[in-house]
């Protein structure tokens, strides 16, 4: 019988410093027909330290090889940082719903991210990116805690030839970037009523983000958030993950708005 | 089959096998286990105070062995067994359980070998909803080997698999009526008041309700303990003390403990995350589970109505009271429209 648990031994092909705190691990694929979507996640894990699910953050378009972005926070991730080039990782999935990007096509879309979040949104940038006629037009705000903990910074400016690249800082050193909150950002850009947004953040920039954007006028049905939960076996038994009738796991990690208002504990519970 | 012949096959059974069933233990409690002898087994109304996910879902299991950087799979090796005397609302658990782990290859390899023996009898003190009493055509839904009809004189006996049918056989009784298993959802759906409850919580939230349990809650777990489809697991590897080898296991969650919902802090010595914190959302979210996701992902009711929460709450949080106050809350929102 076919066991879903069953990791996939992948290389760790190349290993790069992101920001302060994260590593960006590039890694082989796992098997010969593997793909993934915007927004899917794997499960990663290291006998002895455990396994937990991390976005996939590279282009979509390249199979034969993956990206994950991981900030050292807990055993597993320690054990990640402390690996090399070479090393072997057990890798299953991808799992998950994606951010739905056809729907943006030949409209304007907007990207929020708040720290870690720019992980999963960006193979939608690099998307964008890379076919440039897709979109109509391209914002992303972006808001981080200080520059040491922006990541991607190498690709800005392949990024900004495509898309409107606005980054916060909480609290910035230098003048380069602005002192503030993403939500700042939606009194500065005029953005059409039929944009559609992709989001993803801690829970606490949720709340304030969709109070702008629902200001705006934007249908909930076209505001799409990544969640974030514990999970174990990412196939919707564990419960571990569960929000209303949903499990992030497999109904999620994308979630439009208009499928999750109403169930209290999207963002915090009852 | 009267009586006597079935004490002769749960004799005929324990010859070769490992016989499961409800027996008292010297303290006079209820307990299911090992039988030794036929005398020892007790059929009757009282409910057990174990659950039969026990046996089926062990409270701890491991999944894989490494060494090194290699992954086997350890497939459960336990030999037959034989669940005899299980109650019809624990047979709808065991129902329930199935569909949850069909996929899932550890559960299939203990369920392959284990031969469930129903019976009629509906246990002291349930809800009252689901199999407040027994009909034959309730028995298409619901996964079984043998199943005993509790008669004036003895037992009508009804087959639900070859795996049955088989052992009735060689025993050599040959009486028995064959019920084709028609999936686990009935024609007419879930139940009405399974139903009531699912929209009463979705719909009509009343807060009052979950802040007064989260007031007596003590977060102890014992109900999902208790409970016979309380089913949530979580993963964790151990080393051996070999060099570089150990395994990885899943084992019993419960999601009233702070562990259940924790995510990873900005920095190792960060403080956690957590998206259930107060025992009101401990609660409801325990709620939740039985009466709203597991309708709404199988079209079966996520709650026997065995009343065994009840039984083992230290807080005296009684289910049958807590669909009550539910039901009615959503009835007094629907009388002010």
């Amino acid at each position: 019988m076919h066991n879903e648990y069953k990791t996939y031994n992948c290389k760790i092909l190349k290993i790069e410093n992101e920001g302060s705190q994260s590593k960006n691990f590039t890694i082989g694929s796992p098997y010969s027909d593997f793909s993934f979507s915007a927004g899917q996640y794997v499960m990663i894990s290291v006998p002895g330290f455990g396994e937990a699910p991390i976005s996939i953050c590279s282009d979509a378009s390249e199979s034969k090889e993956f990206q994950l972005t991981i900030r050292k926070a807990g055993i597993l991730t320690s054990k990640l940082h402390d690996m090399k080039k070479g090393d072997v990782v057990g890798i299953r999935g991808p799992y998950g719903r994606e951010f739905p990007a056809d729907l943006g096509k030949g409209k304007t879309i907007l990207i929020v991210a708040g720290g870690c979040g720019i992980e999963p949104v960006r193979p939608l940038i690099l998307d964008a990116v890379h076919n440039p006629k897709k979109f109509a037009k391209v914002f992303v705000f972006y808001g981080a805690r200080d520059e040491s903990s922006l990541i991607y910074t190498k690709e800005y400016a392949k990024w900004k030839k495509v898309c409107d690249l606005n980054i916060t800082l909480d609290n910035p050193t230098t003048k380069k970037f602005k002192k503030g909150v993403v939500t700042a950002l939606f009194d500065l850009k005029k953005l059409p009523i039929d944009t559609i947004t992709y989001i993803c953040g801690p829970p606490i920039m949720y709340k304030f983000v969709i109070e702008k954007i629902l200001k705006q006028g934007f249908a909930e049905e076209n505001i799409f958030m990544s969640l974030e939960r514990h999970m174990d076996c990412a196939q919707g038994v564990c419960q571990h993950c569960a929000v209303g009738p949903y499990y992030v796991c497999k109904d999620g990690p994308v979630f439009s708005y208009a499928e999750i208002k109403n169930f209290k504990s999207w963002l915090s519970p009852i | 089959m009267n009586k006597k012949q079935f004490i002769q096959l749960v004799d005929y059974l324990l010859k070769k096998d490992l016989v499961i069933a409800p027996q008292y233990d010297v303290e006079e409690n209820l307990h299911l286990a090992e039988l030794k002898s036929s005398e020892d087994m007790y059929l009757g109304t009282e409910l057990p105070i174990d659950s039969w996910k026990f046996f089926v879902l062990p409270p701890d299991q491991i999944m894989f062995e490494y060494q090194g950087d290699k992954m086997k799979e350890v497939l459960p090796k336990g030999k037959i067994q034989i669940l005899c005397g299980v109650s019809i609302l624990d047979m709808q658990a065991l129902t329930l359980l199935n569909q949850v782990y069909e996929k899932d290859p550890y559960y299939q390899t203990i369920k392959k070998k284990t031969i469930i023996i129903g019976t009629s009898l509906v246990p002291e003190g349930n809800l009252n909803k689901f199999f407040d009493t027994f009909e034959e055509n309730k028995l298409e839904h619901l996964q079984f080997d043998i199943f005993l009809a509790v008669q004036k004189t003895g037992y009508k006996i009804f087959t639900g698999s070859e795996d049955g049918q088989r052992l009735l056989d060689k025993f050599g009784y040959k009486d028995y009526q064959h019920i084709e298993y028609a999936g686990p959802i009935r024609e007419e759906g879930l139940d009405q008041p399974m139903l009531d409850v699912k929209d009463s919580m979705q719909n009509y939230h009343n807060q009052k309700i979950w802040d007064d349990l989260g007031n007596r809650c003590i977060q102890c777990g014992k109900c999902t303990i208790a409970c016979p489809v309380c089913f949530c697991f979580r993963m964790y590897d151990q080393a051996y003390l070999a060099n570089d080898s150990g395994k990885r296991s899943r084992c019993w969650d419960s999601c009233f403990y702070n562990e259940f919902s924790q995510v990873a802090g900005v920095a190792p010595d960060a403080p956690k995350h957590h998206f259930i914190n107060k025992t009101a959302e401990k609660i409801y979210f325990w709620y939740e589970h039985h009466f709203v996701r597991t309708p709404e992902s199988f079209s079966i009711p996520g709650c026997v109505g065995c009343g065994r929460c009840t039984r083992t709450c230290p807080a005296d949080i009684d289910i049958k009271q807590t669909v009550q106050d539910i039901l009615k809350a959503r009835q007094q929102k629907i009388n002010k429209k």
